[in-house]
């Protein structure tokens, strides 16, 4: 188990957030969620369908503001920034493991492993290859790097988005439900990946699951329904494999 | 480092990759535009530069003439007109005073190349039964071909005329059946009449001309036109004959003579130019926005196809400029590249034209210069067209909403 610095990552107070507002059919998702999350810890998010997991991630992502509360990531007060700042934030700090890889299907493994290093500094080089390669080295697709993002396997491709999302070296990575469409064994296998960046290299992960097997394995298990956290408790009997 | 290293390059080039055939479609389509507009421009620019060349082959740019004559009506002291009708005067035949001094003075005048005196007037050739009336024209060889070209048109014998010898055009040489080294009489209202021999014989290309000039020396042209030492104009030739008519406005500024410019007595020739240059304007145009409306309709269905694509980019931390440059750079690449393939198109239906058009005689019905100019232009042109087309689609794509994009 990876060490819980007393670090913050992240810092949510208050949070809350609306869709269709001024429409009839209009809606609070959120209503008002207080959450921190220290460096280094792994994180289970679960809930039924419709609680406002994929919300909550979406905002904790900086894809969306809220309406009200306030949103503390890496230190910098997300409010207070600009469109432009966001986005730097955004691609710096943060890495996006979706349930569907999202992989850009016309690039290769590598060069969609490079893209976030790419968007950031804005122009290709050596070492951001290097580093590219590496991680996909690290996911175990090194035979894979100049396929086709389309071409290989849904397992591999989650993979490969999990190398994407460390492009950056990130201190907070989201995953929505990771292994959604994934069978046991390579859900499993992208579990372990996770869980092995976040020892060795001290990463904060928030992962959304509705598979309670995998949530056994975080080390702390939020739980949301109905846009409020109804209960947030450390997982005394994390489940190890292998 | 190139270009293609860049961000926003890899990913336009990608996506028009990945959608090649739109891509291939649109290209074709600008090239078609293109070549079009580079034919055309080619064409008349090709049609006006023979026109304009034809008439300044036999016609100087500026010519300064003696001052009209006019009538002076009588006065009497309180200086009412008496005569109830004041007829013009009619025009002799007279020198430009002083021609010396103001032929020196134009020709410290920055523009001009070139100035000749020239003796003009009516005449008649006569050889045996046959006679025709003629345009005399005296000149001063050495700097008269500096301001028309006629050595270049000369096709038989030789051209610089002595005191004895006269130079004609094939059509007078068919009429009065004289060949080179034949003999002719020229005479002249004066009863004044010379014996030349035909040293020369020119074709302008212009039946007219060849029928009517007939070139002697100055001096003898003078002593038919009972001119002594005199000159009825000075030839002009200018750097640029389109600013011939500003030239001649400056002389005419200086002088108390009448300073023809050949933009005034082609008048027609011009309005006929004006047309044609505003109807090809007006083609260009819209061959432009069919273009842009093409690559813009192209990008638009790009942005919604590759809409997941946008807002995966943005949730890796791609701004909204990358994402606007993306589309851009696919504007103004799928421009340029239309415009090289069009290019290579004109090139191609020029060299054609050229191969066809073609006088009954076999020789090119005009020249057309294949300008390297005008193909650059289409390309800066083109690719601006573009980017200018992409700028909607691509400030759509930058708008995005990362989590719409995304789910779809």
């Amino acid at each position: 188990m990876a060490d819980a610095g007393s670090v913050e990552t992240l810092r949510l107070t208050g949070v809350r957030k609306s869709y269709g507002v001024g429409t009839p059919v209009a809606a609070e998702v959120l209503h008002g969620i207080d959450l921190t999350l220290l460096q280094g810890e792994f994180t289970a998010l679960i809930g039924p369908s419709g609680s406002g997991k994929t919300t909550l991630l979406n905002l904790i992502g900086l894809l969306d503001q809220p309406d009200a509360g306030e949103l503390v990531i890496a230190g910098q007060r997300a409010s207070a920034l600009a469109e432009a700042e966001i986005t730097r934030l955004r691609g710096r700090a943060i890495g996006f493991i979706f349930q569907y890889h999202y992989l850009l299907p016309a690039f290769t493994t590598l060069e969609n492993v490079m893209m976030p290093i790419l968007a950031a500094r804005g122009r290709a080089d050596t070492p951001m290859r290097e580093t590219a390669a590496a991680l996909l080295d690290r996911v175990g697709l090194t035979p894979w790097r100049d396929h086709k993002a389309s071409d290989i396997s849904g397992g591999q491709q989650q993979r490969v988005a999990i190398a994407r999302a460390l492009a950056m070296s990130p201190t907070l990575v989201l995953a929505d439900e990771p292994s959604g469409n994934l069978d046991t064994q390579n859900a499993d296998a992208v579990f372990d990946l996770m869980r092995s960046v976040n020892e060795t290299v001290g990463t904060t992960f928030l992962i959304v699951t509705h598979d309670p097997r995998l949530a056994q394995r975080c080390d702390r298990i939020v739980e949301l329904v109905d846009g409020r956290i109804v209960s947030d408790r450390p997982n005394a009997h994390v489940v190890r494999r292998g | 480092m190139s270009p293609l290293a860049l961000f926003e390059w890899i990913v336009a080039f990608r996506f028009m990759r990945e959608g090649l055939t739109q891509t291939v479609l649109i290209v074709f389509g600008v090239a078609l535009g293109g070549g079009v507009i580079i034919f055309m421009s080619a064409l008349l620019a090709g049609m006006q530069a023979n026109i304009i060349r034809r008439t300044l082959n036999y016609q100087a740019p500026i010519q300064i003439l003696a001052p009209e004559q006019v009538a002076r009506p009588l006065r009497e002291g309180g200086g009412a007109a008496v005569a109830a009708q004041v007829q013009p005067r009619s025009q002799q035949l007279r020198s430009v005073d002083q021609w010396q001094k103001i032929r020196t003075e134009v020709e410290r005048m920055p523009d001009v190349i070139g100035v000749t005196p020239v003796v003009t007037g009516p005449g008649f050739a006569r050889r045996g039964e046959a006679t025709k009336a003629v345009s005399v024209i005296g000149i001063e060889p050495e700097s008269y071909f500096g301001v028309i070209a006629l050595p270049e048109k000369i096709v038989a014998g030789r051209y610089d005329v002595g005191p004895i010898d006269v130079v004609i055009g094939t059509e007078l040489a068919k009429d009065l059946g004289t060949a080179v080294g034949d003999k002719l009489v020229l005479a002249t209202a004066n009863a004044a009449a010379s014996t030349l021999t035909v040293i020369g014989l020119f074709d302008f290309g212009n039946k007219g001309v060849n029928e009517r000039n007939v070139y002697v020396a100055l001096r003898t042209a003078q002593n038919l036109l009972d001119l002594a030492g005199g000159a009825t104009s000075l030839d002009v030739k200018v750097r640029d004959p389109f600013a011939a008519e500003t030239i001649a406005g400056t002389i005419r500024a200086g002088h108390d003579l009448q300073v023809d410019s050949w933009i005034r007595t082609n008048a027609q020739f011009f309005t006929a130019m004006a047309a044609q240059i505003l109807a090809n304007t007006l083609i260009r145009i819209f061959v432009g926005i069919t273009v842009a409306l093409g690559i813009a309709s192209v990008l638009v269905v790009s942005v919604v196809q590759k809409s997941k694509e946008i807002g995966i980019l943005r949730a890796m931390g791609a701004g909204r400029g990358q994402v606007l440059r993306v589309f851009l750079i696919q504007g103004g690449f799928m421009g340029l590249t239309g415009a090289l393939f069009g290019s290579a198109l004109a090139w191609g239906f020029l060299l054609l034209w050229r191969g066809v058009a073609r006088n009954p005689d076999g020789t090119p019905l005009f020249i057309v210069v294949i300008e390297p100019t005008l193909f650059a232009l289409a390309c800066v042109g083109a690719t601006l067209v573009g980017i200018l087309a992409a700028a909607v689609p691509a400030t759509r794509a930058a708008r995005l909403d990362p989590v719409v994009a995304i789910r779809g």
